[in-house]
């Protein structure tokens, strides 16, 4: 120690000192300004509002398309958090970090607040001038309009717009859907979308179906899970097998995950059956001949899957009835995605589980109001209408499909060839940049809708064949930007210039969704003789209106002959690895990548935050000399990106993986460049039979870039190693170099 | 040792300094009663005029009548306009004073009056009116002057409000050691809660 040098020691110490006494004698009144804060009372108090005290509003989420019902607490006219409505029948008053973000959304400093044409703020009058203008020389099929999910009053009007224009093209596109399992259950059950009863099933085995994180309505499948795990249910506790060559939330929760060779998911239903028929299992004679060639030996050759693990789920599913399999992302995101999901519910079909754990929804009795459900194959006859110069004039609502259009598709170039692009944008994401009139929507928490979810749960003491319901969504507060608008609105105004006559009576889209819900309040479950109001508001009170609905019928309906699978290939000599994007549980489909809250919560799996990544086997890393925090250069036949290595031993080491929703060019400060677009190299190449673009069917060369980051992440150093499993190869920190870190 | 030395002489310099200033600060803990600054308002409220007594020209009117959130709320609440006018529509012989025009002029304009805040607390701490109504005035049925005037002081003597209490920490719990009477039908004792999250949470 030298001797007259304050040494760090000391340094510490009287730092510690000093601040616990300015600490201890501050504790004073430094936030206290008398007479200088204003206090603002009401001029007239509203009803029901004491300073301080919240009031609840149920009301409707709108961060994903599965519809939970919730409740937004209200303090002093701001809305503050949402939490799940405990009445609601689809997320029994439960809520996931998405939609929690939901108020990030609300309340986002890059929200669009002004109309602009031409990157001009112009007034709400000369943006309708505008649009009345362009659609005054056009024909009404040269009038596109590209939606995501819609359902509701919303949708109502929106059809009535079209038909108002004497278009028939409304496109609705979602980046991420489950479009090829409706076309397969259609098929298969008679129904798109069934009742998938998770907590009656004793076994449910899943191939890719992320049920608890991104898939369909994962918070109701999370409640239902929740109850198939309990082992005090009659059925005893449920068994989970999960098959997918990329490991997902479900999947980790699984009694056994299995890693599938991409693309084989069909291969390993045919030959469950196959094992199951061995088992002693009833099984008709044709399917029977149909499937004897997948013998357990060359299934597992398919598959690289172990014989003895194929055996050993088929023997679970024998015993244990009734079971329940599904068919998720991950098996239908391929050309032959469509034979996949097939094969995939004829084990449904020979296990018996239609009618049991496979049941029918019951279709809306209104069906204007039913969801347009969105796919990918609307975006490819979007774009190709577009490509040929047939819309002149188009609208884009709740999609992004500059952003999420594979580079291949040309959707930009495309998009440049309509005349007039009109984007309804919450924010100034890719498409809205890309448009000339970009129209400025208020947030689902200041907006007047009605939600049909197309996923429909019973509530306990529903009718299960009849029950569907309907759910408000209703403003918590005034708006932050007056010159936004809702869709409501917007297409209310845009009908009053086609049809002046008929809307003339409706000031704003209440008072057309007030007059609409009245006029059929008897089938809504009211009496004729009720008074108006009291049944208006307690219907936007309770949030959700049970309907009787029409019931419909499952069945088993595949043959023989729909058991076709295309021979398994071998692997592409130039882009060895297959590219599965993967879409987490927050981040989604990107839309809602602004929102800093999902930016920073980690993704389950990799725990890495506010970036994208590339899962990488340690197998394959080692073989290419890849450590955790590579620049990887991924290359497919249609693009490349560059992103950070995660080495992570729950994915095929024939298969990568990139979660989508990352890489925007603009949007908002917390989204812009942040990340990869993962969308834009995927191939072209569509599932046969829907024409969806098959997501999983890109092959890939993967080079290290020559720099390295260390990865942000939750996890230490470690990694997977902590959970005393060797996973990553570990790469001690003094032996990176710095001097290559971008 | 002499490093040790030096350390000790800066640390005891570093303490008494920030201690002096803190000291010089921070307004005395216990004083009954200690003016707050006097306060311009936008319109001169005649506190004495509508809650004091009658032999000082007042009307003795309930506190909560216009600051009626107080009982079911953590905050009393700033009288909504609509609450001047409604009295003050039909009292026509004062319609000309400068302030009841003035207040007018608000509510024609449909504007909020800004109203300066007076009592204010740091944003560390959480004090709750209706908790302390709730006992004293409901429960122990103790006069509501009195009652608000544990904090307020003596409002009702006042034109424009002005603080007069300490509002500190030690100030709150120079009452809260103090024991009472739980509620006016027991016999049962006690006092305010001392738990540090009572008001910091």
């Amino acid at each position: 120690m030298t001797e007259n040098d304050f040494n760090r020691r000391d340094f510490l110490k009287v730092l510690g000192w000093g601040g616990t006494a300015v600490a201890l004698s501050g504790c004073g009144n430094t936030s206290i300004q008398n007479g200088k804060e204003i206090i603002t009372s009401f001029v007239t108090p509203p009803d029901y509002v004491i300073p301080s005290v919240a009031n609840y509003f149920n009301t409707t989420c709108a961060q994903c398309s599965a519809g939970c019902d919730i409740m937004g607490r209200v303090r002093e006219g701001r809305v503050l958090k949402a939490e799940g409505n405990p009445h609601s029948p689809i997320n029994y008053g439960k809520m996931c970090g998405l939609g929690q973000a939901g108020v990030q959304n609300h309340y986002n400093p890059d929200r669009v607040t002004k109309p602009m044409l031409a990157g001009k703020e112009v007034t709400w009058d000369q943006a309708l001038a505008a649009i009345n203008d362009k659609l005054g020389g056009v024909k009404g099929e040269q009038v596109a309009f590209l939606t995501g999910d819609i359902s509701g009053h919303p949708r109502v009007l929106l059809d009535n717009y079209l038909e108002a224009l004497g278009s028939k093209n409304h496109f609705s596109y979602e980046a991420a859907s489950p479009a090829v399992l409706r076309a397969a259950n259609k098929k298969a059950y008679g129904v798109e979308m069934p009742r998938y009863r998770i907590d009656k099933a004793r076994v449910v085995v899943s191939f890719g179906a992320d049920f608890l994180g991104a898939w369909i309505t994962p918070v109701h499948f999370a409640q239902m899970y929740a109850r198939f795990r309990k082992g005090t249910r009659p059925e005893g506790r449920g068994v989970l097998v999960q098959f997918e060559p990329k490991m997902t939330l479900t999947g980790a929760n699984a009694d056994r995950w299995v890693g599938i060779r991409p693309g084989t998911e069909g291969v390993m239903a045919l030959g469950l059956i196959n094992a199951l028929g061995a088992y002693g299992l009833h099984i008709p004679s044709d399917i029977a001949a149909a499937v004897k060639e997948y013998t357990p030996e060359r299934v597992s050759l398919d598959t690289g899957v172990p014989f003895e693990q194929i055996n050993k789920v088929a023997k679970i599913l024998k015993e244990r009835s009734p079971s329940l399999i599904l068919a998720g992302d991950a098996a239908e995101g391929y050309a032959h995605g469509l034979q996949n999901a097939l094969a995939i519910a004829m084990l449904n079909q020979v296990l018996g589980n239609i009618g049991k754990t496979v049941e029918a929804p019951a279709s809306v009795p209104f069906p204007q109001l039913a969801p347009a459900v969105g796919n990918r194959a609307s975006l490819v006859a979007f774009n190709k209408g577009l490509a040929d110069g047939k819309y002149k004039v188009v609208f884009t609502y709740g999609a992004n499909p500059v952003y999420s259009a594979p580079a291949a598709l040309k959707f930009q170039d495309n998009f440049r060839k309509a005349d007039f692009k009109v984007a309804f944008a919450h924010y100034m994401d890719e498409t809205a940049q890309a448009a000339d009139l970009v129209l400025p929507l208020a947030s689902a928490m200041e907006d007047w809708a009605t939600v049909v979810p197309e996923y429909t749960a019973v509530p306990e003491g529903g009718n299960s064949e009849t029950y569907v319901h309907m759910s408000f969504r209703q403003p918590m507060m005034e708006k932050l930007y007056p010159d936004t608008r809702g869709i409501g609105d917007m297409l209310l105004a845009l009908l009053k210039q086609r049809q002046p006559d008929t809307y003339k009576g409706f000031d704003d889209f209440y008072s057309y969704l007030h007059g609409a819900i009245l006029k059929n309040k008897v089938a809504l479950g009211s009496k004729a003789s009720d008074d108006d109001d009291v049944f208006w508001n307690a219907t936007v009170s309770k949030g959700i209106v049970p309907l009787s609905g029409h019931a419909n019928k499952v069945s088993g309906k595949l043959t023989a002959a729909d058991l076709k699978l295309p021979p398994t290939t071998g692997a592409d000599i130039a882009y060895p690895l297959r590219l599965i994007p993967t879409v987490s549980a927050s981040i989604r489909d990107g839309r809602n990548a602004n929102e800093p809250w999902l930016q920073e919560s980690p993704d389950p799996l990799t725990t890495v935050v506010w970036d994208s990544w590339v899962e990488i086997n340690p197998k394959t890393a080692a073989k290419l000399g890849i450590k955790e925090g590579d620049i990887i250069e991924i290359t497919s036949r249609s693009g490349s990106i560059k992103t950070q290595a995660y080495l992570f031993p729950g994915i095929h080491p024939d298969a990568i993986a990139v979660p989508v929703g990352y890489g925007h060019q603009g949007m908002g400060r917390y989204a812009n460049s942040i990340g990869a677009n993962v969308y834009s190299m995927l191939d072209p190449v569509f599932d046969d039979k829907t024409g969806d673009l098959a997501f999983n069917e890109t092959n890939v060369k993967i080079a290290q870039s020559g720099e390295r980051v260390i990865l942000v992440k939750d996890e230490g150093a470690a990694g997977g190693s902590q959970a005393h499993m060797r996973i990553a190869v570990q790469w001690p920190v003094d032996r990176v170099d710095y001097s290559k870190e971008v | 040792m002499r490093h040790i030395l030096r350390l000790f002489i800066l640390l005891v310099g570093m303490f008494t300094a920030v201690g002096c200033y803190a000291a010089d600060k921070a307004p005395a803990l216990t004083t009954p009663d200690q003016l707050g600054p006097e306060i311009q308002q936008p319109i001169e409220f005649p506190h004495f005029r509508h809650a004091g007594d009658a032999k000082d020209g007042g009307m003795q009117i309930n506190c909560m009548y216009c600051h009626t959130y107080a009982r079911r709320s953590m905050v009393s609440g700033i009288p909504p306009v609509q609450k001047c006018i409604g009295c003050h529509q039909s009292i026509p012989e004062v319609r000309d004073h400068p302030r009841i025009k003035k207040l007018f002029a608000y509510w024609d304009a449909k504007k909020a009056i800004p109203w300066k805040k007076v009592n204010d607390i740091p944003d560390f701490v959480r004090f709750n009116h209706e908790r302390h109504i709730q006992r004293f005035y409901f429960q122990l049925d103790r006069p509501y002057q009195e009652v608000c005037g544990y904090c307020h002081g003596d409002v009702k003597k006042l034109v424009v409000d002005r603080r007069e209490k300490p509002l500190t920490m030690g100030w709150c719990r120079s009452c809260h050691m103090k024991d009472h009477p739980i509620s006016k039908a027991s016999d049962k004792i006690g006092h305010g809660p001392n738990d540090c999250f009572t008001c910091h949470k």
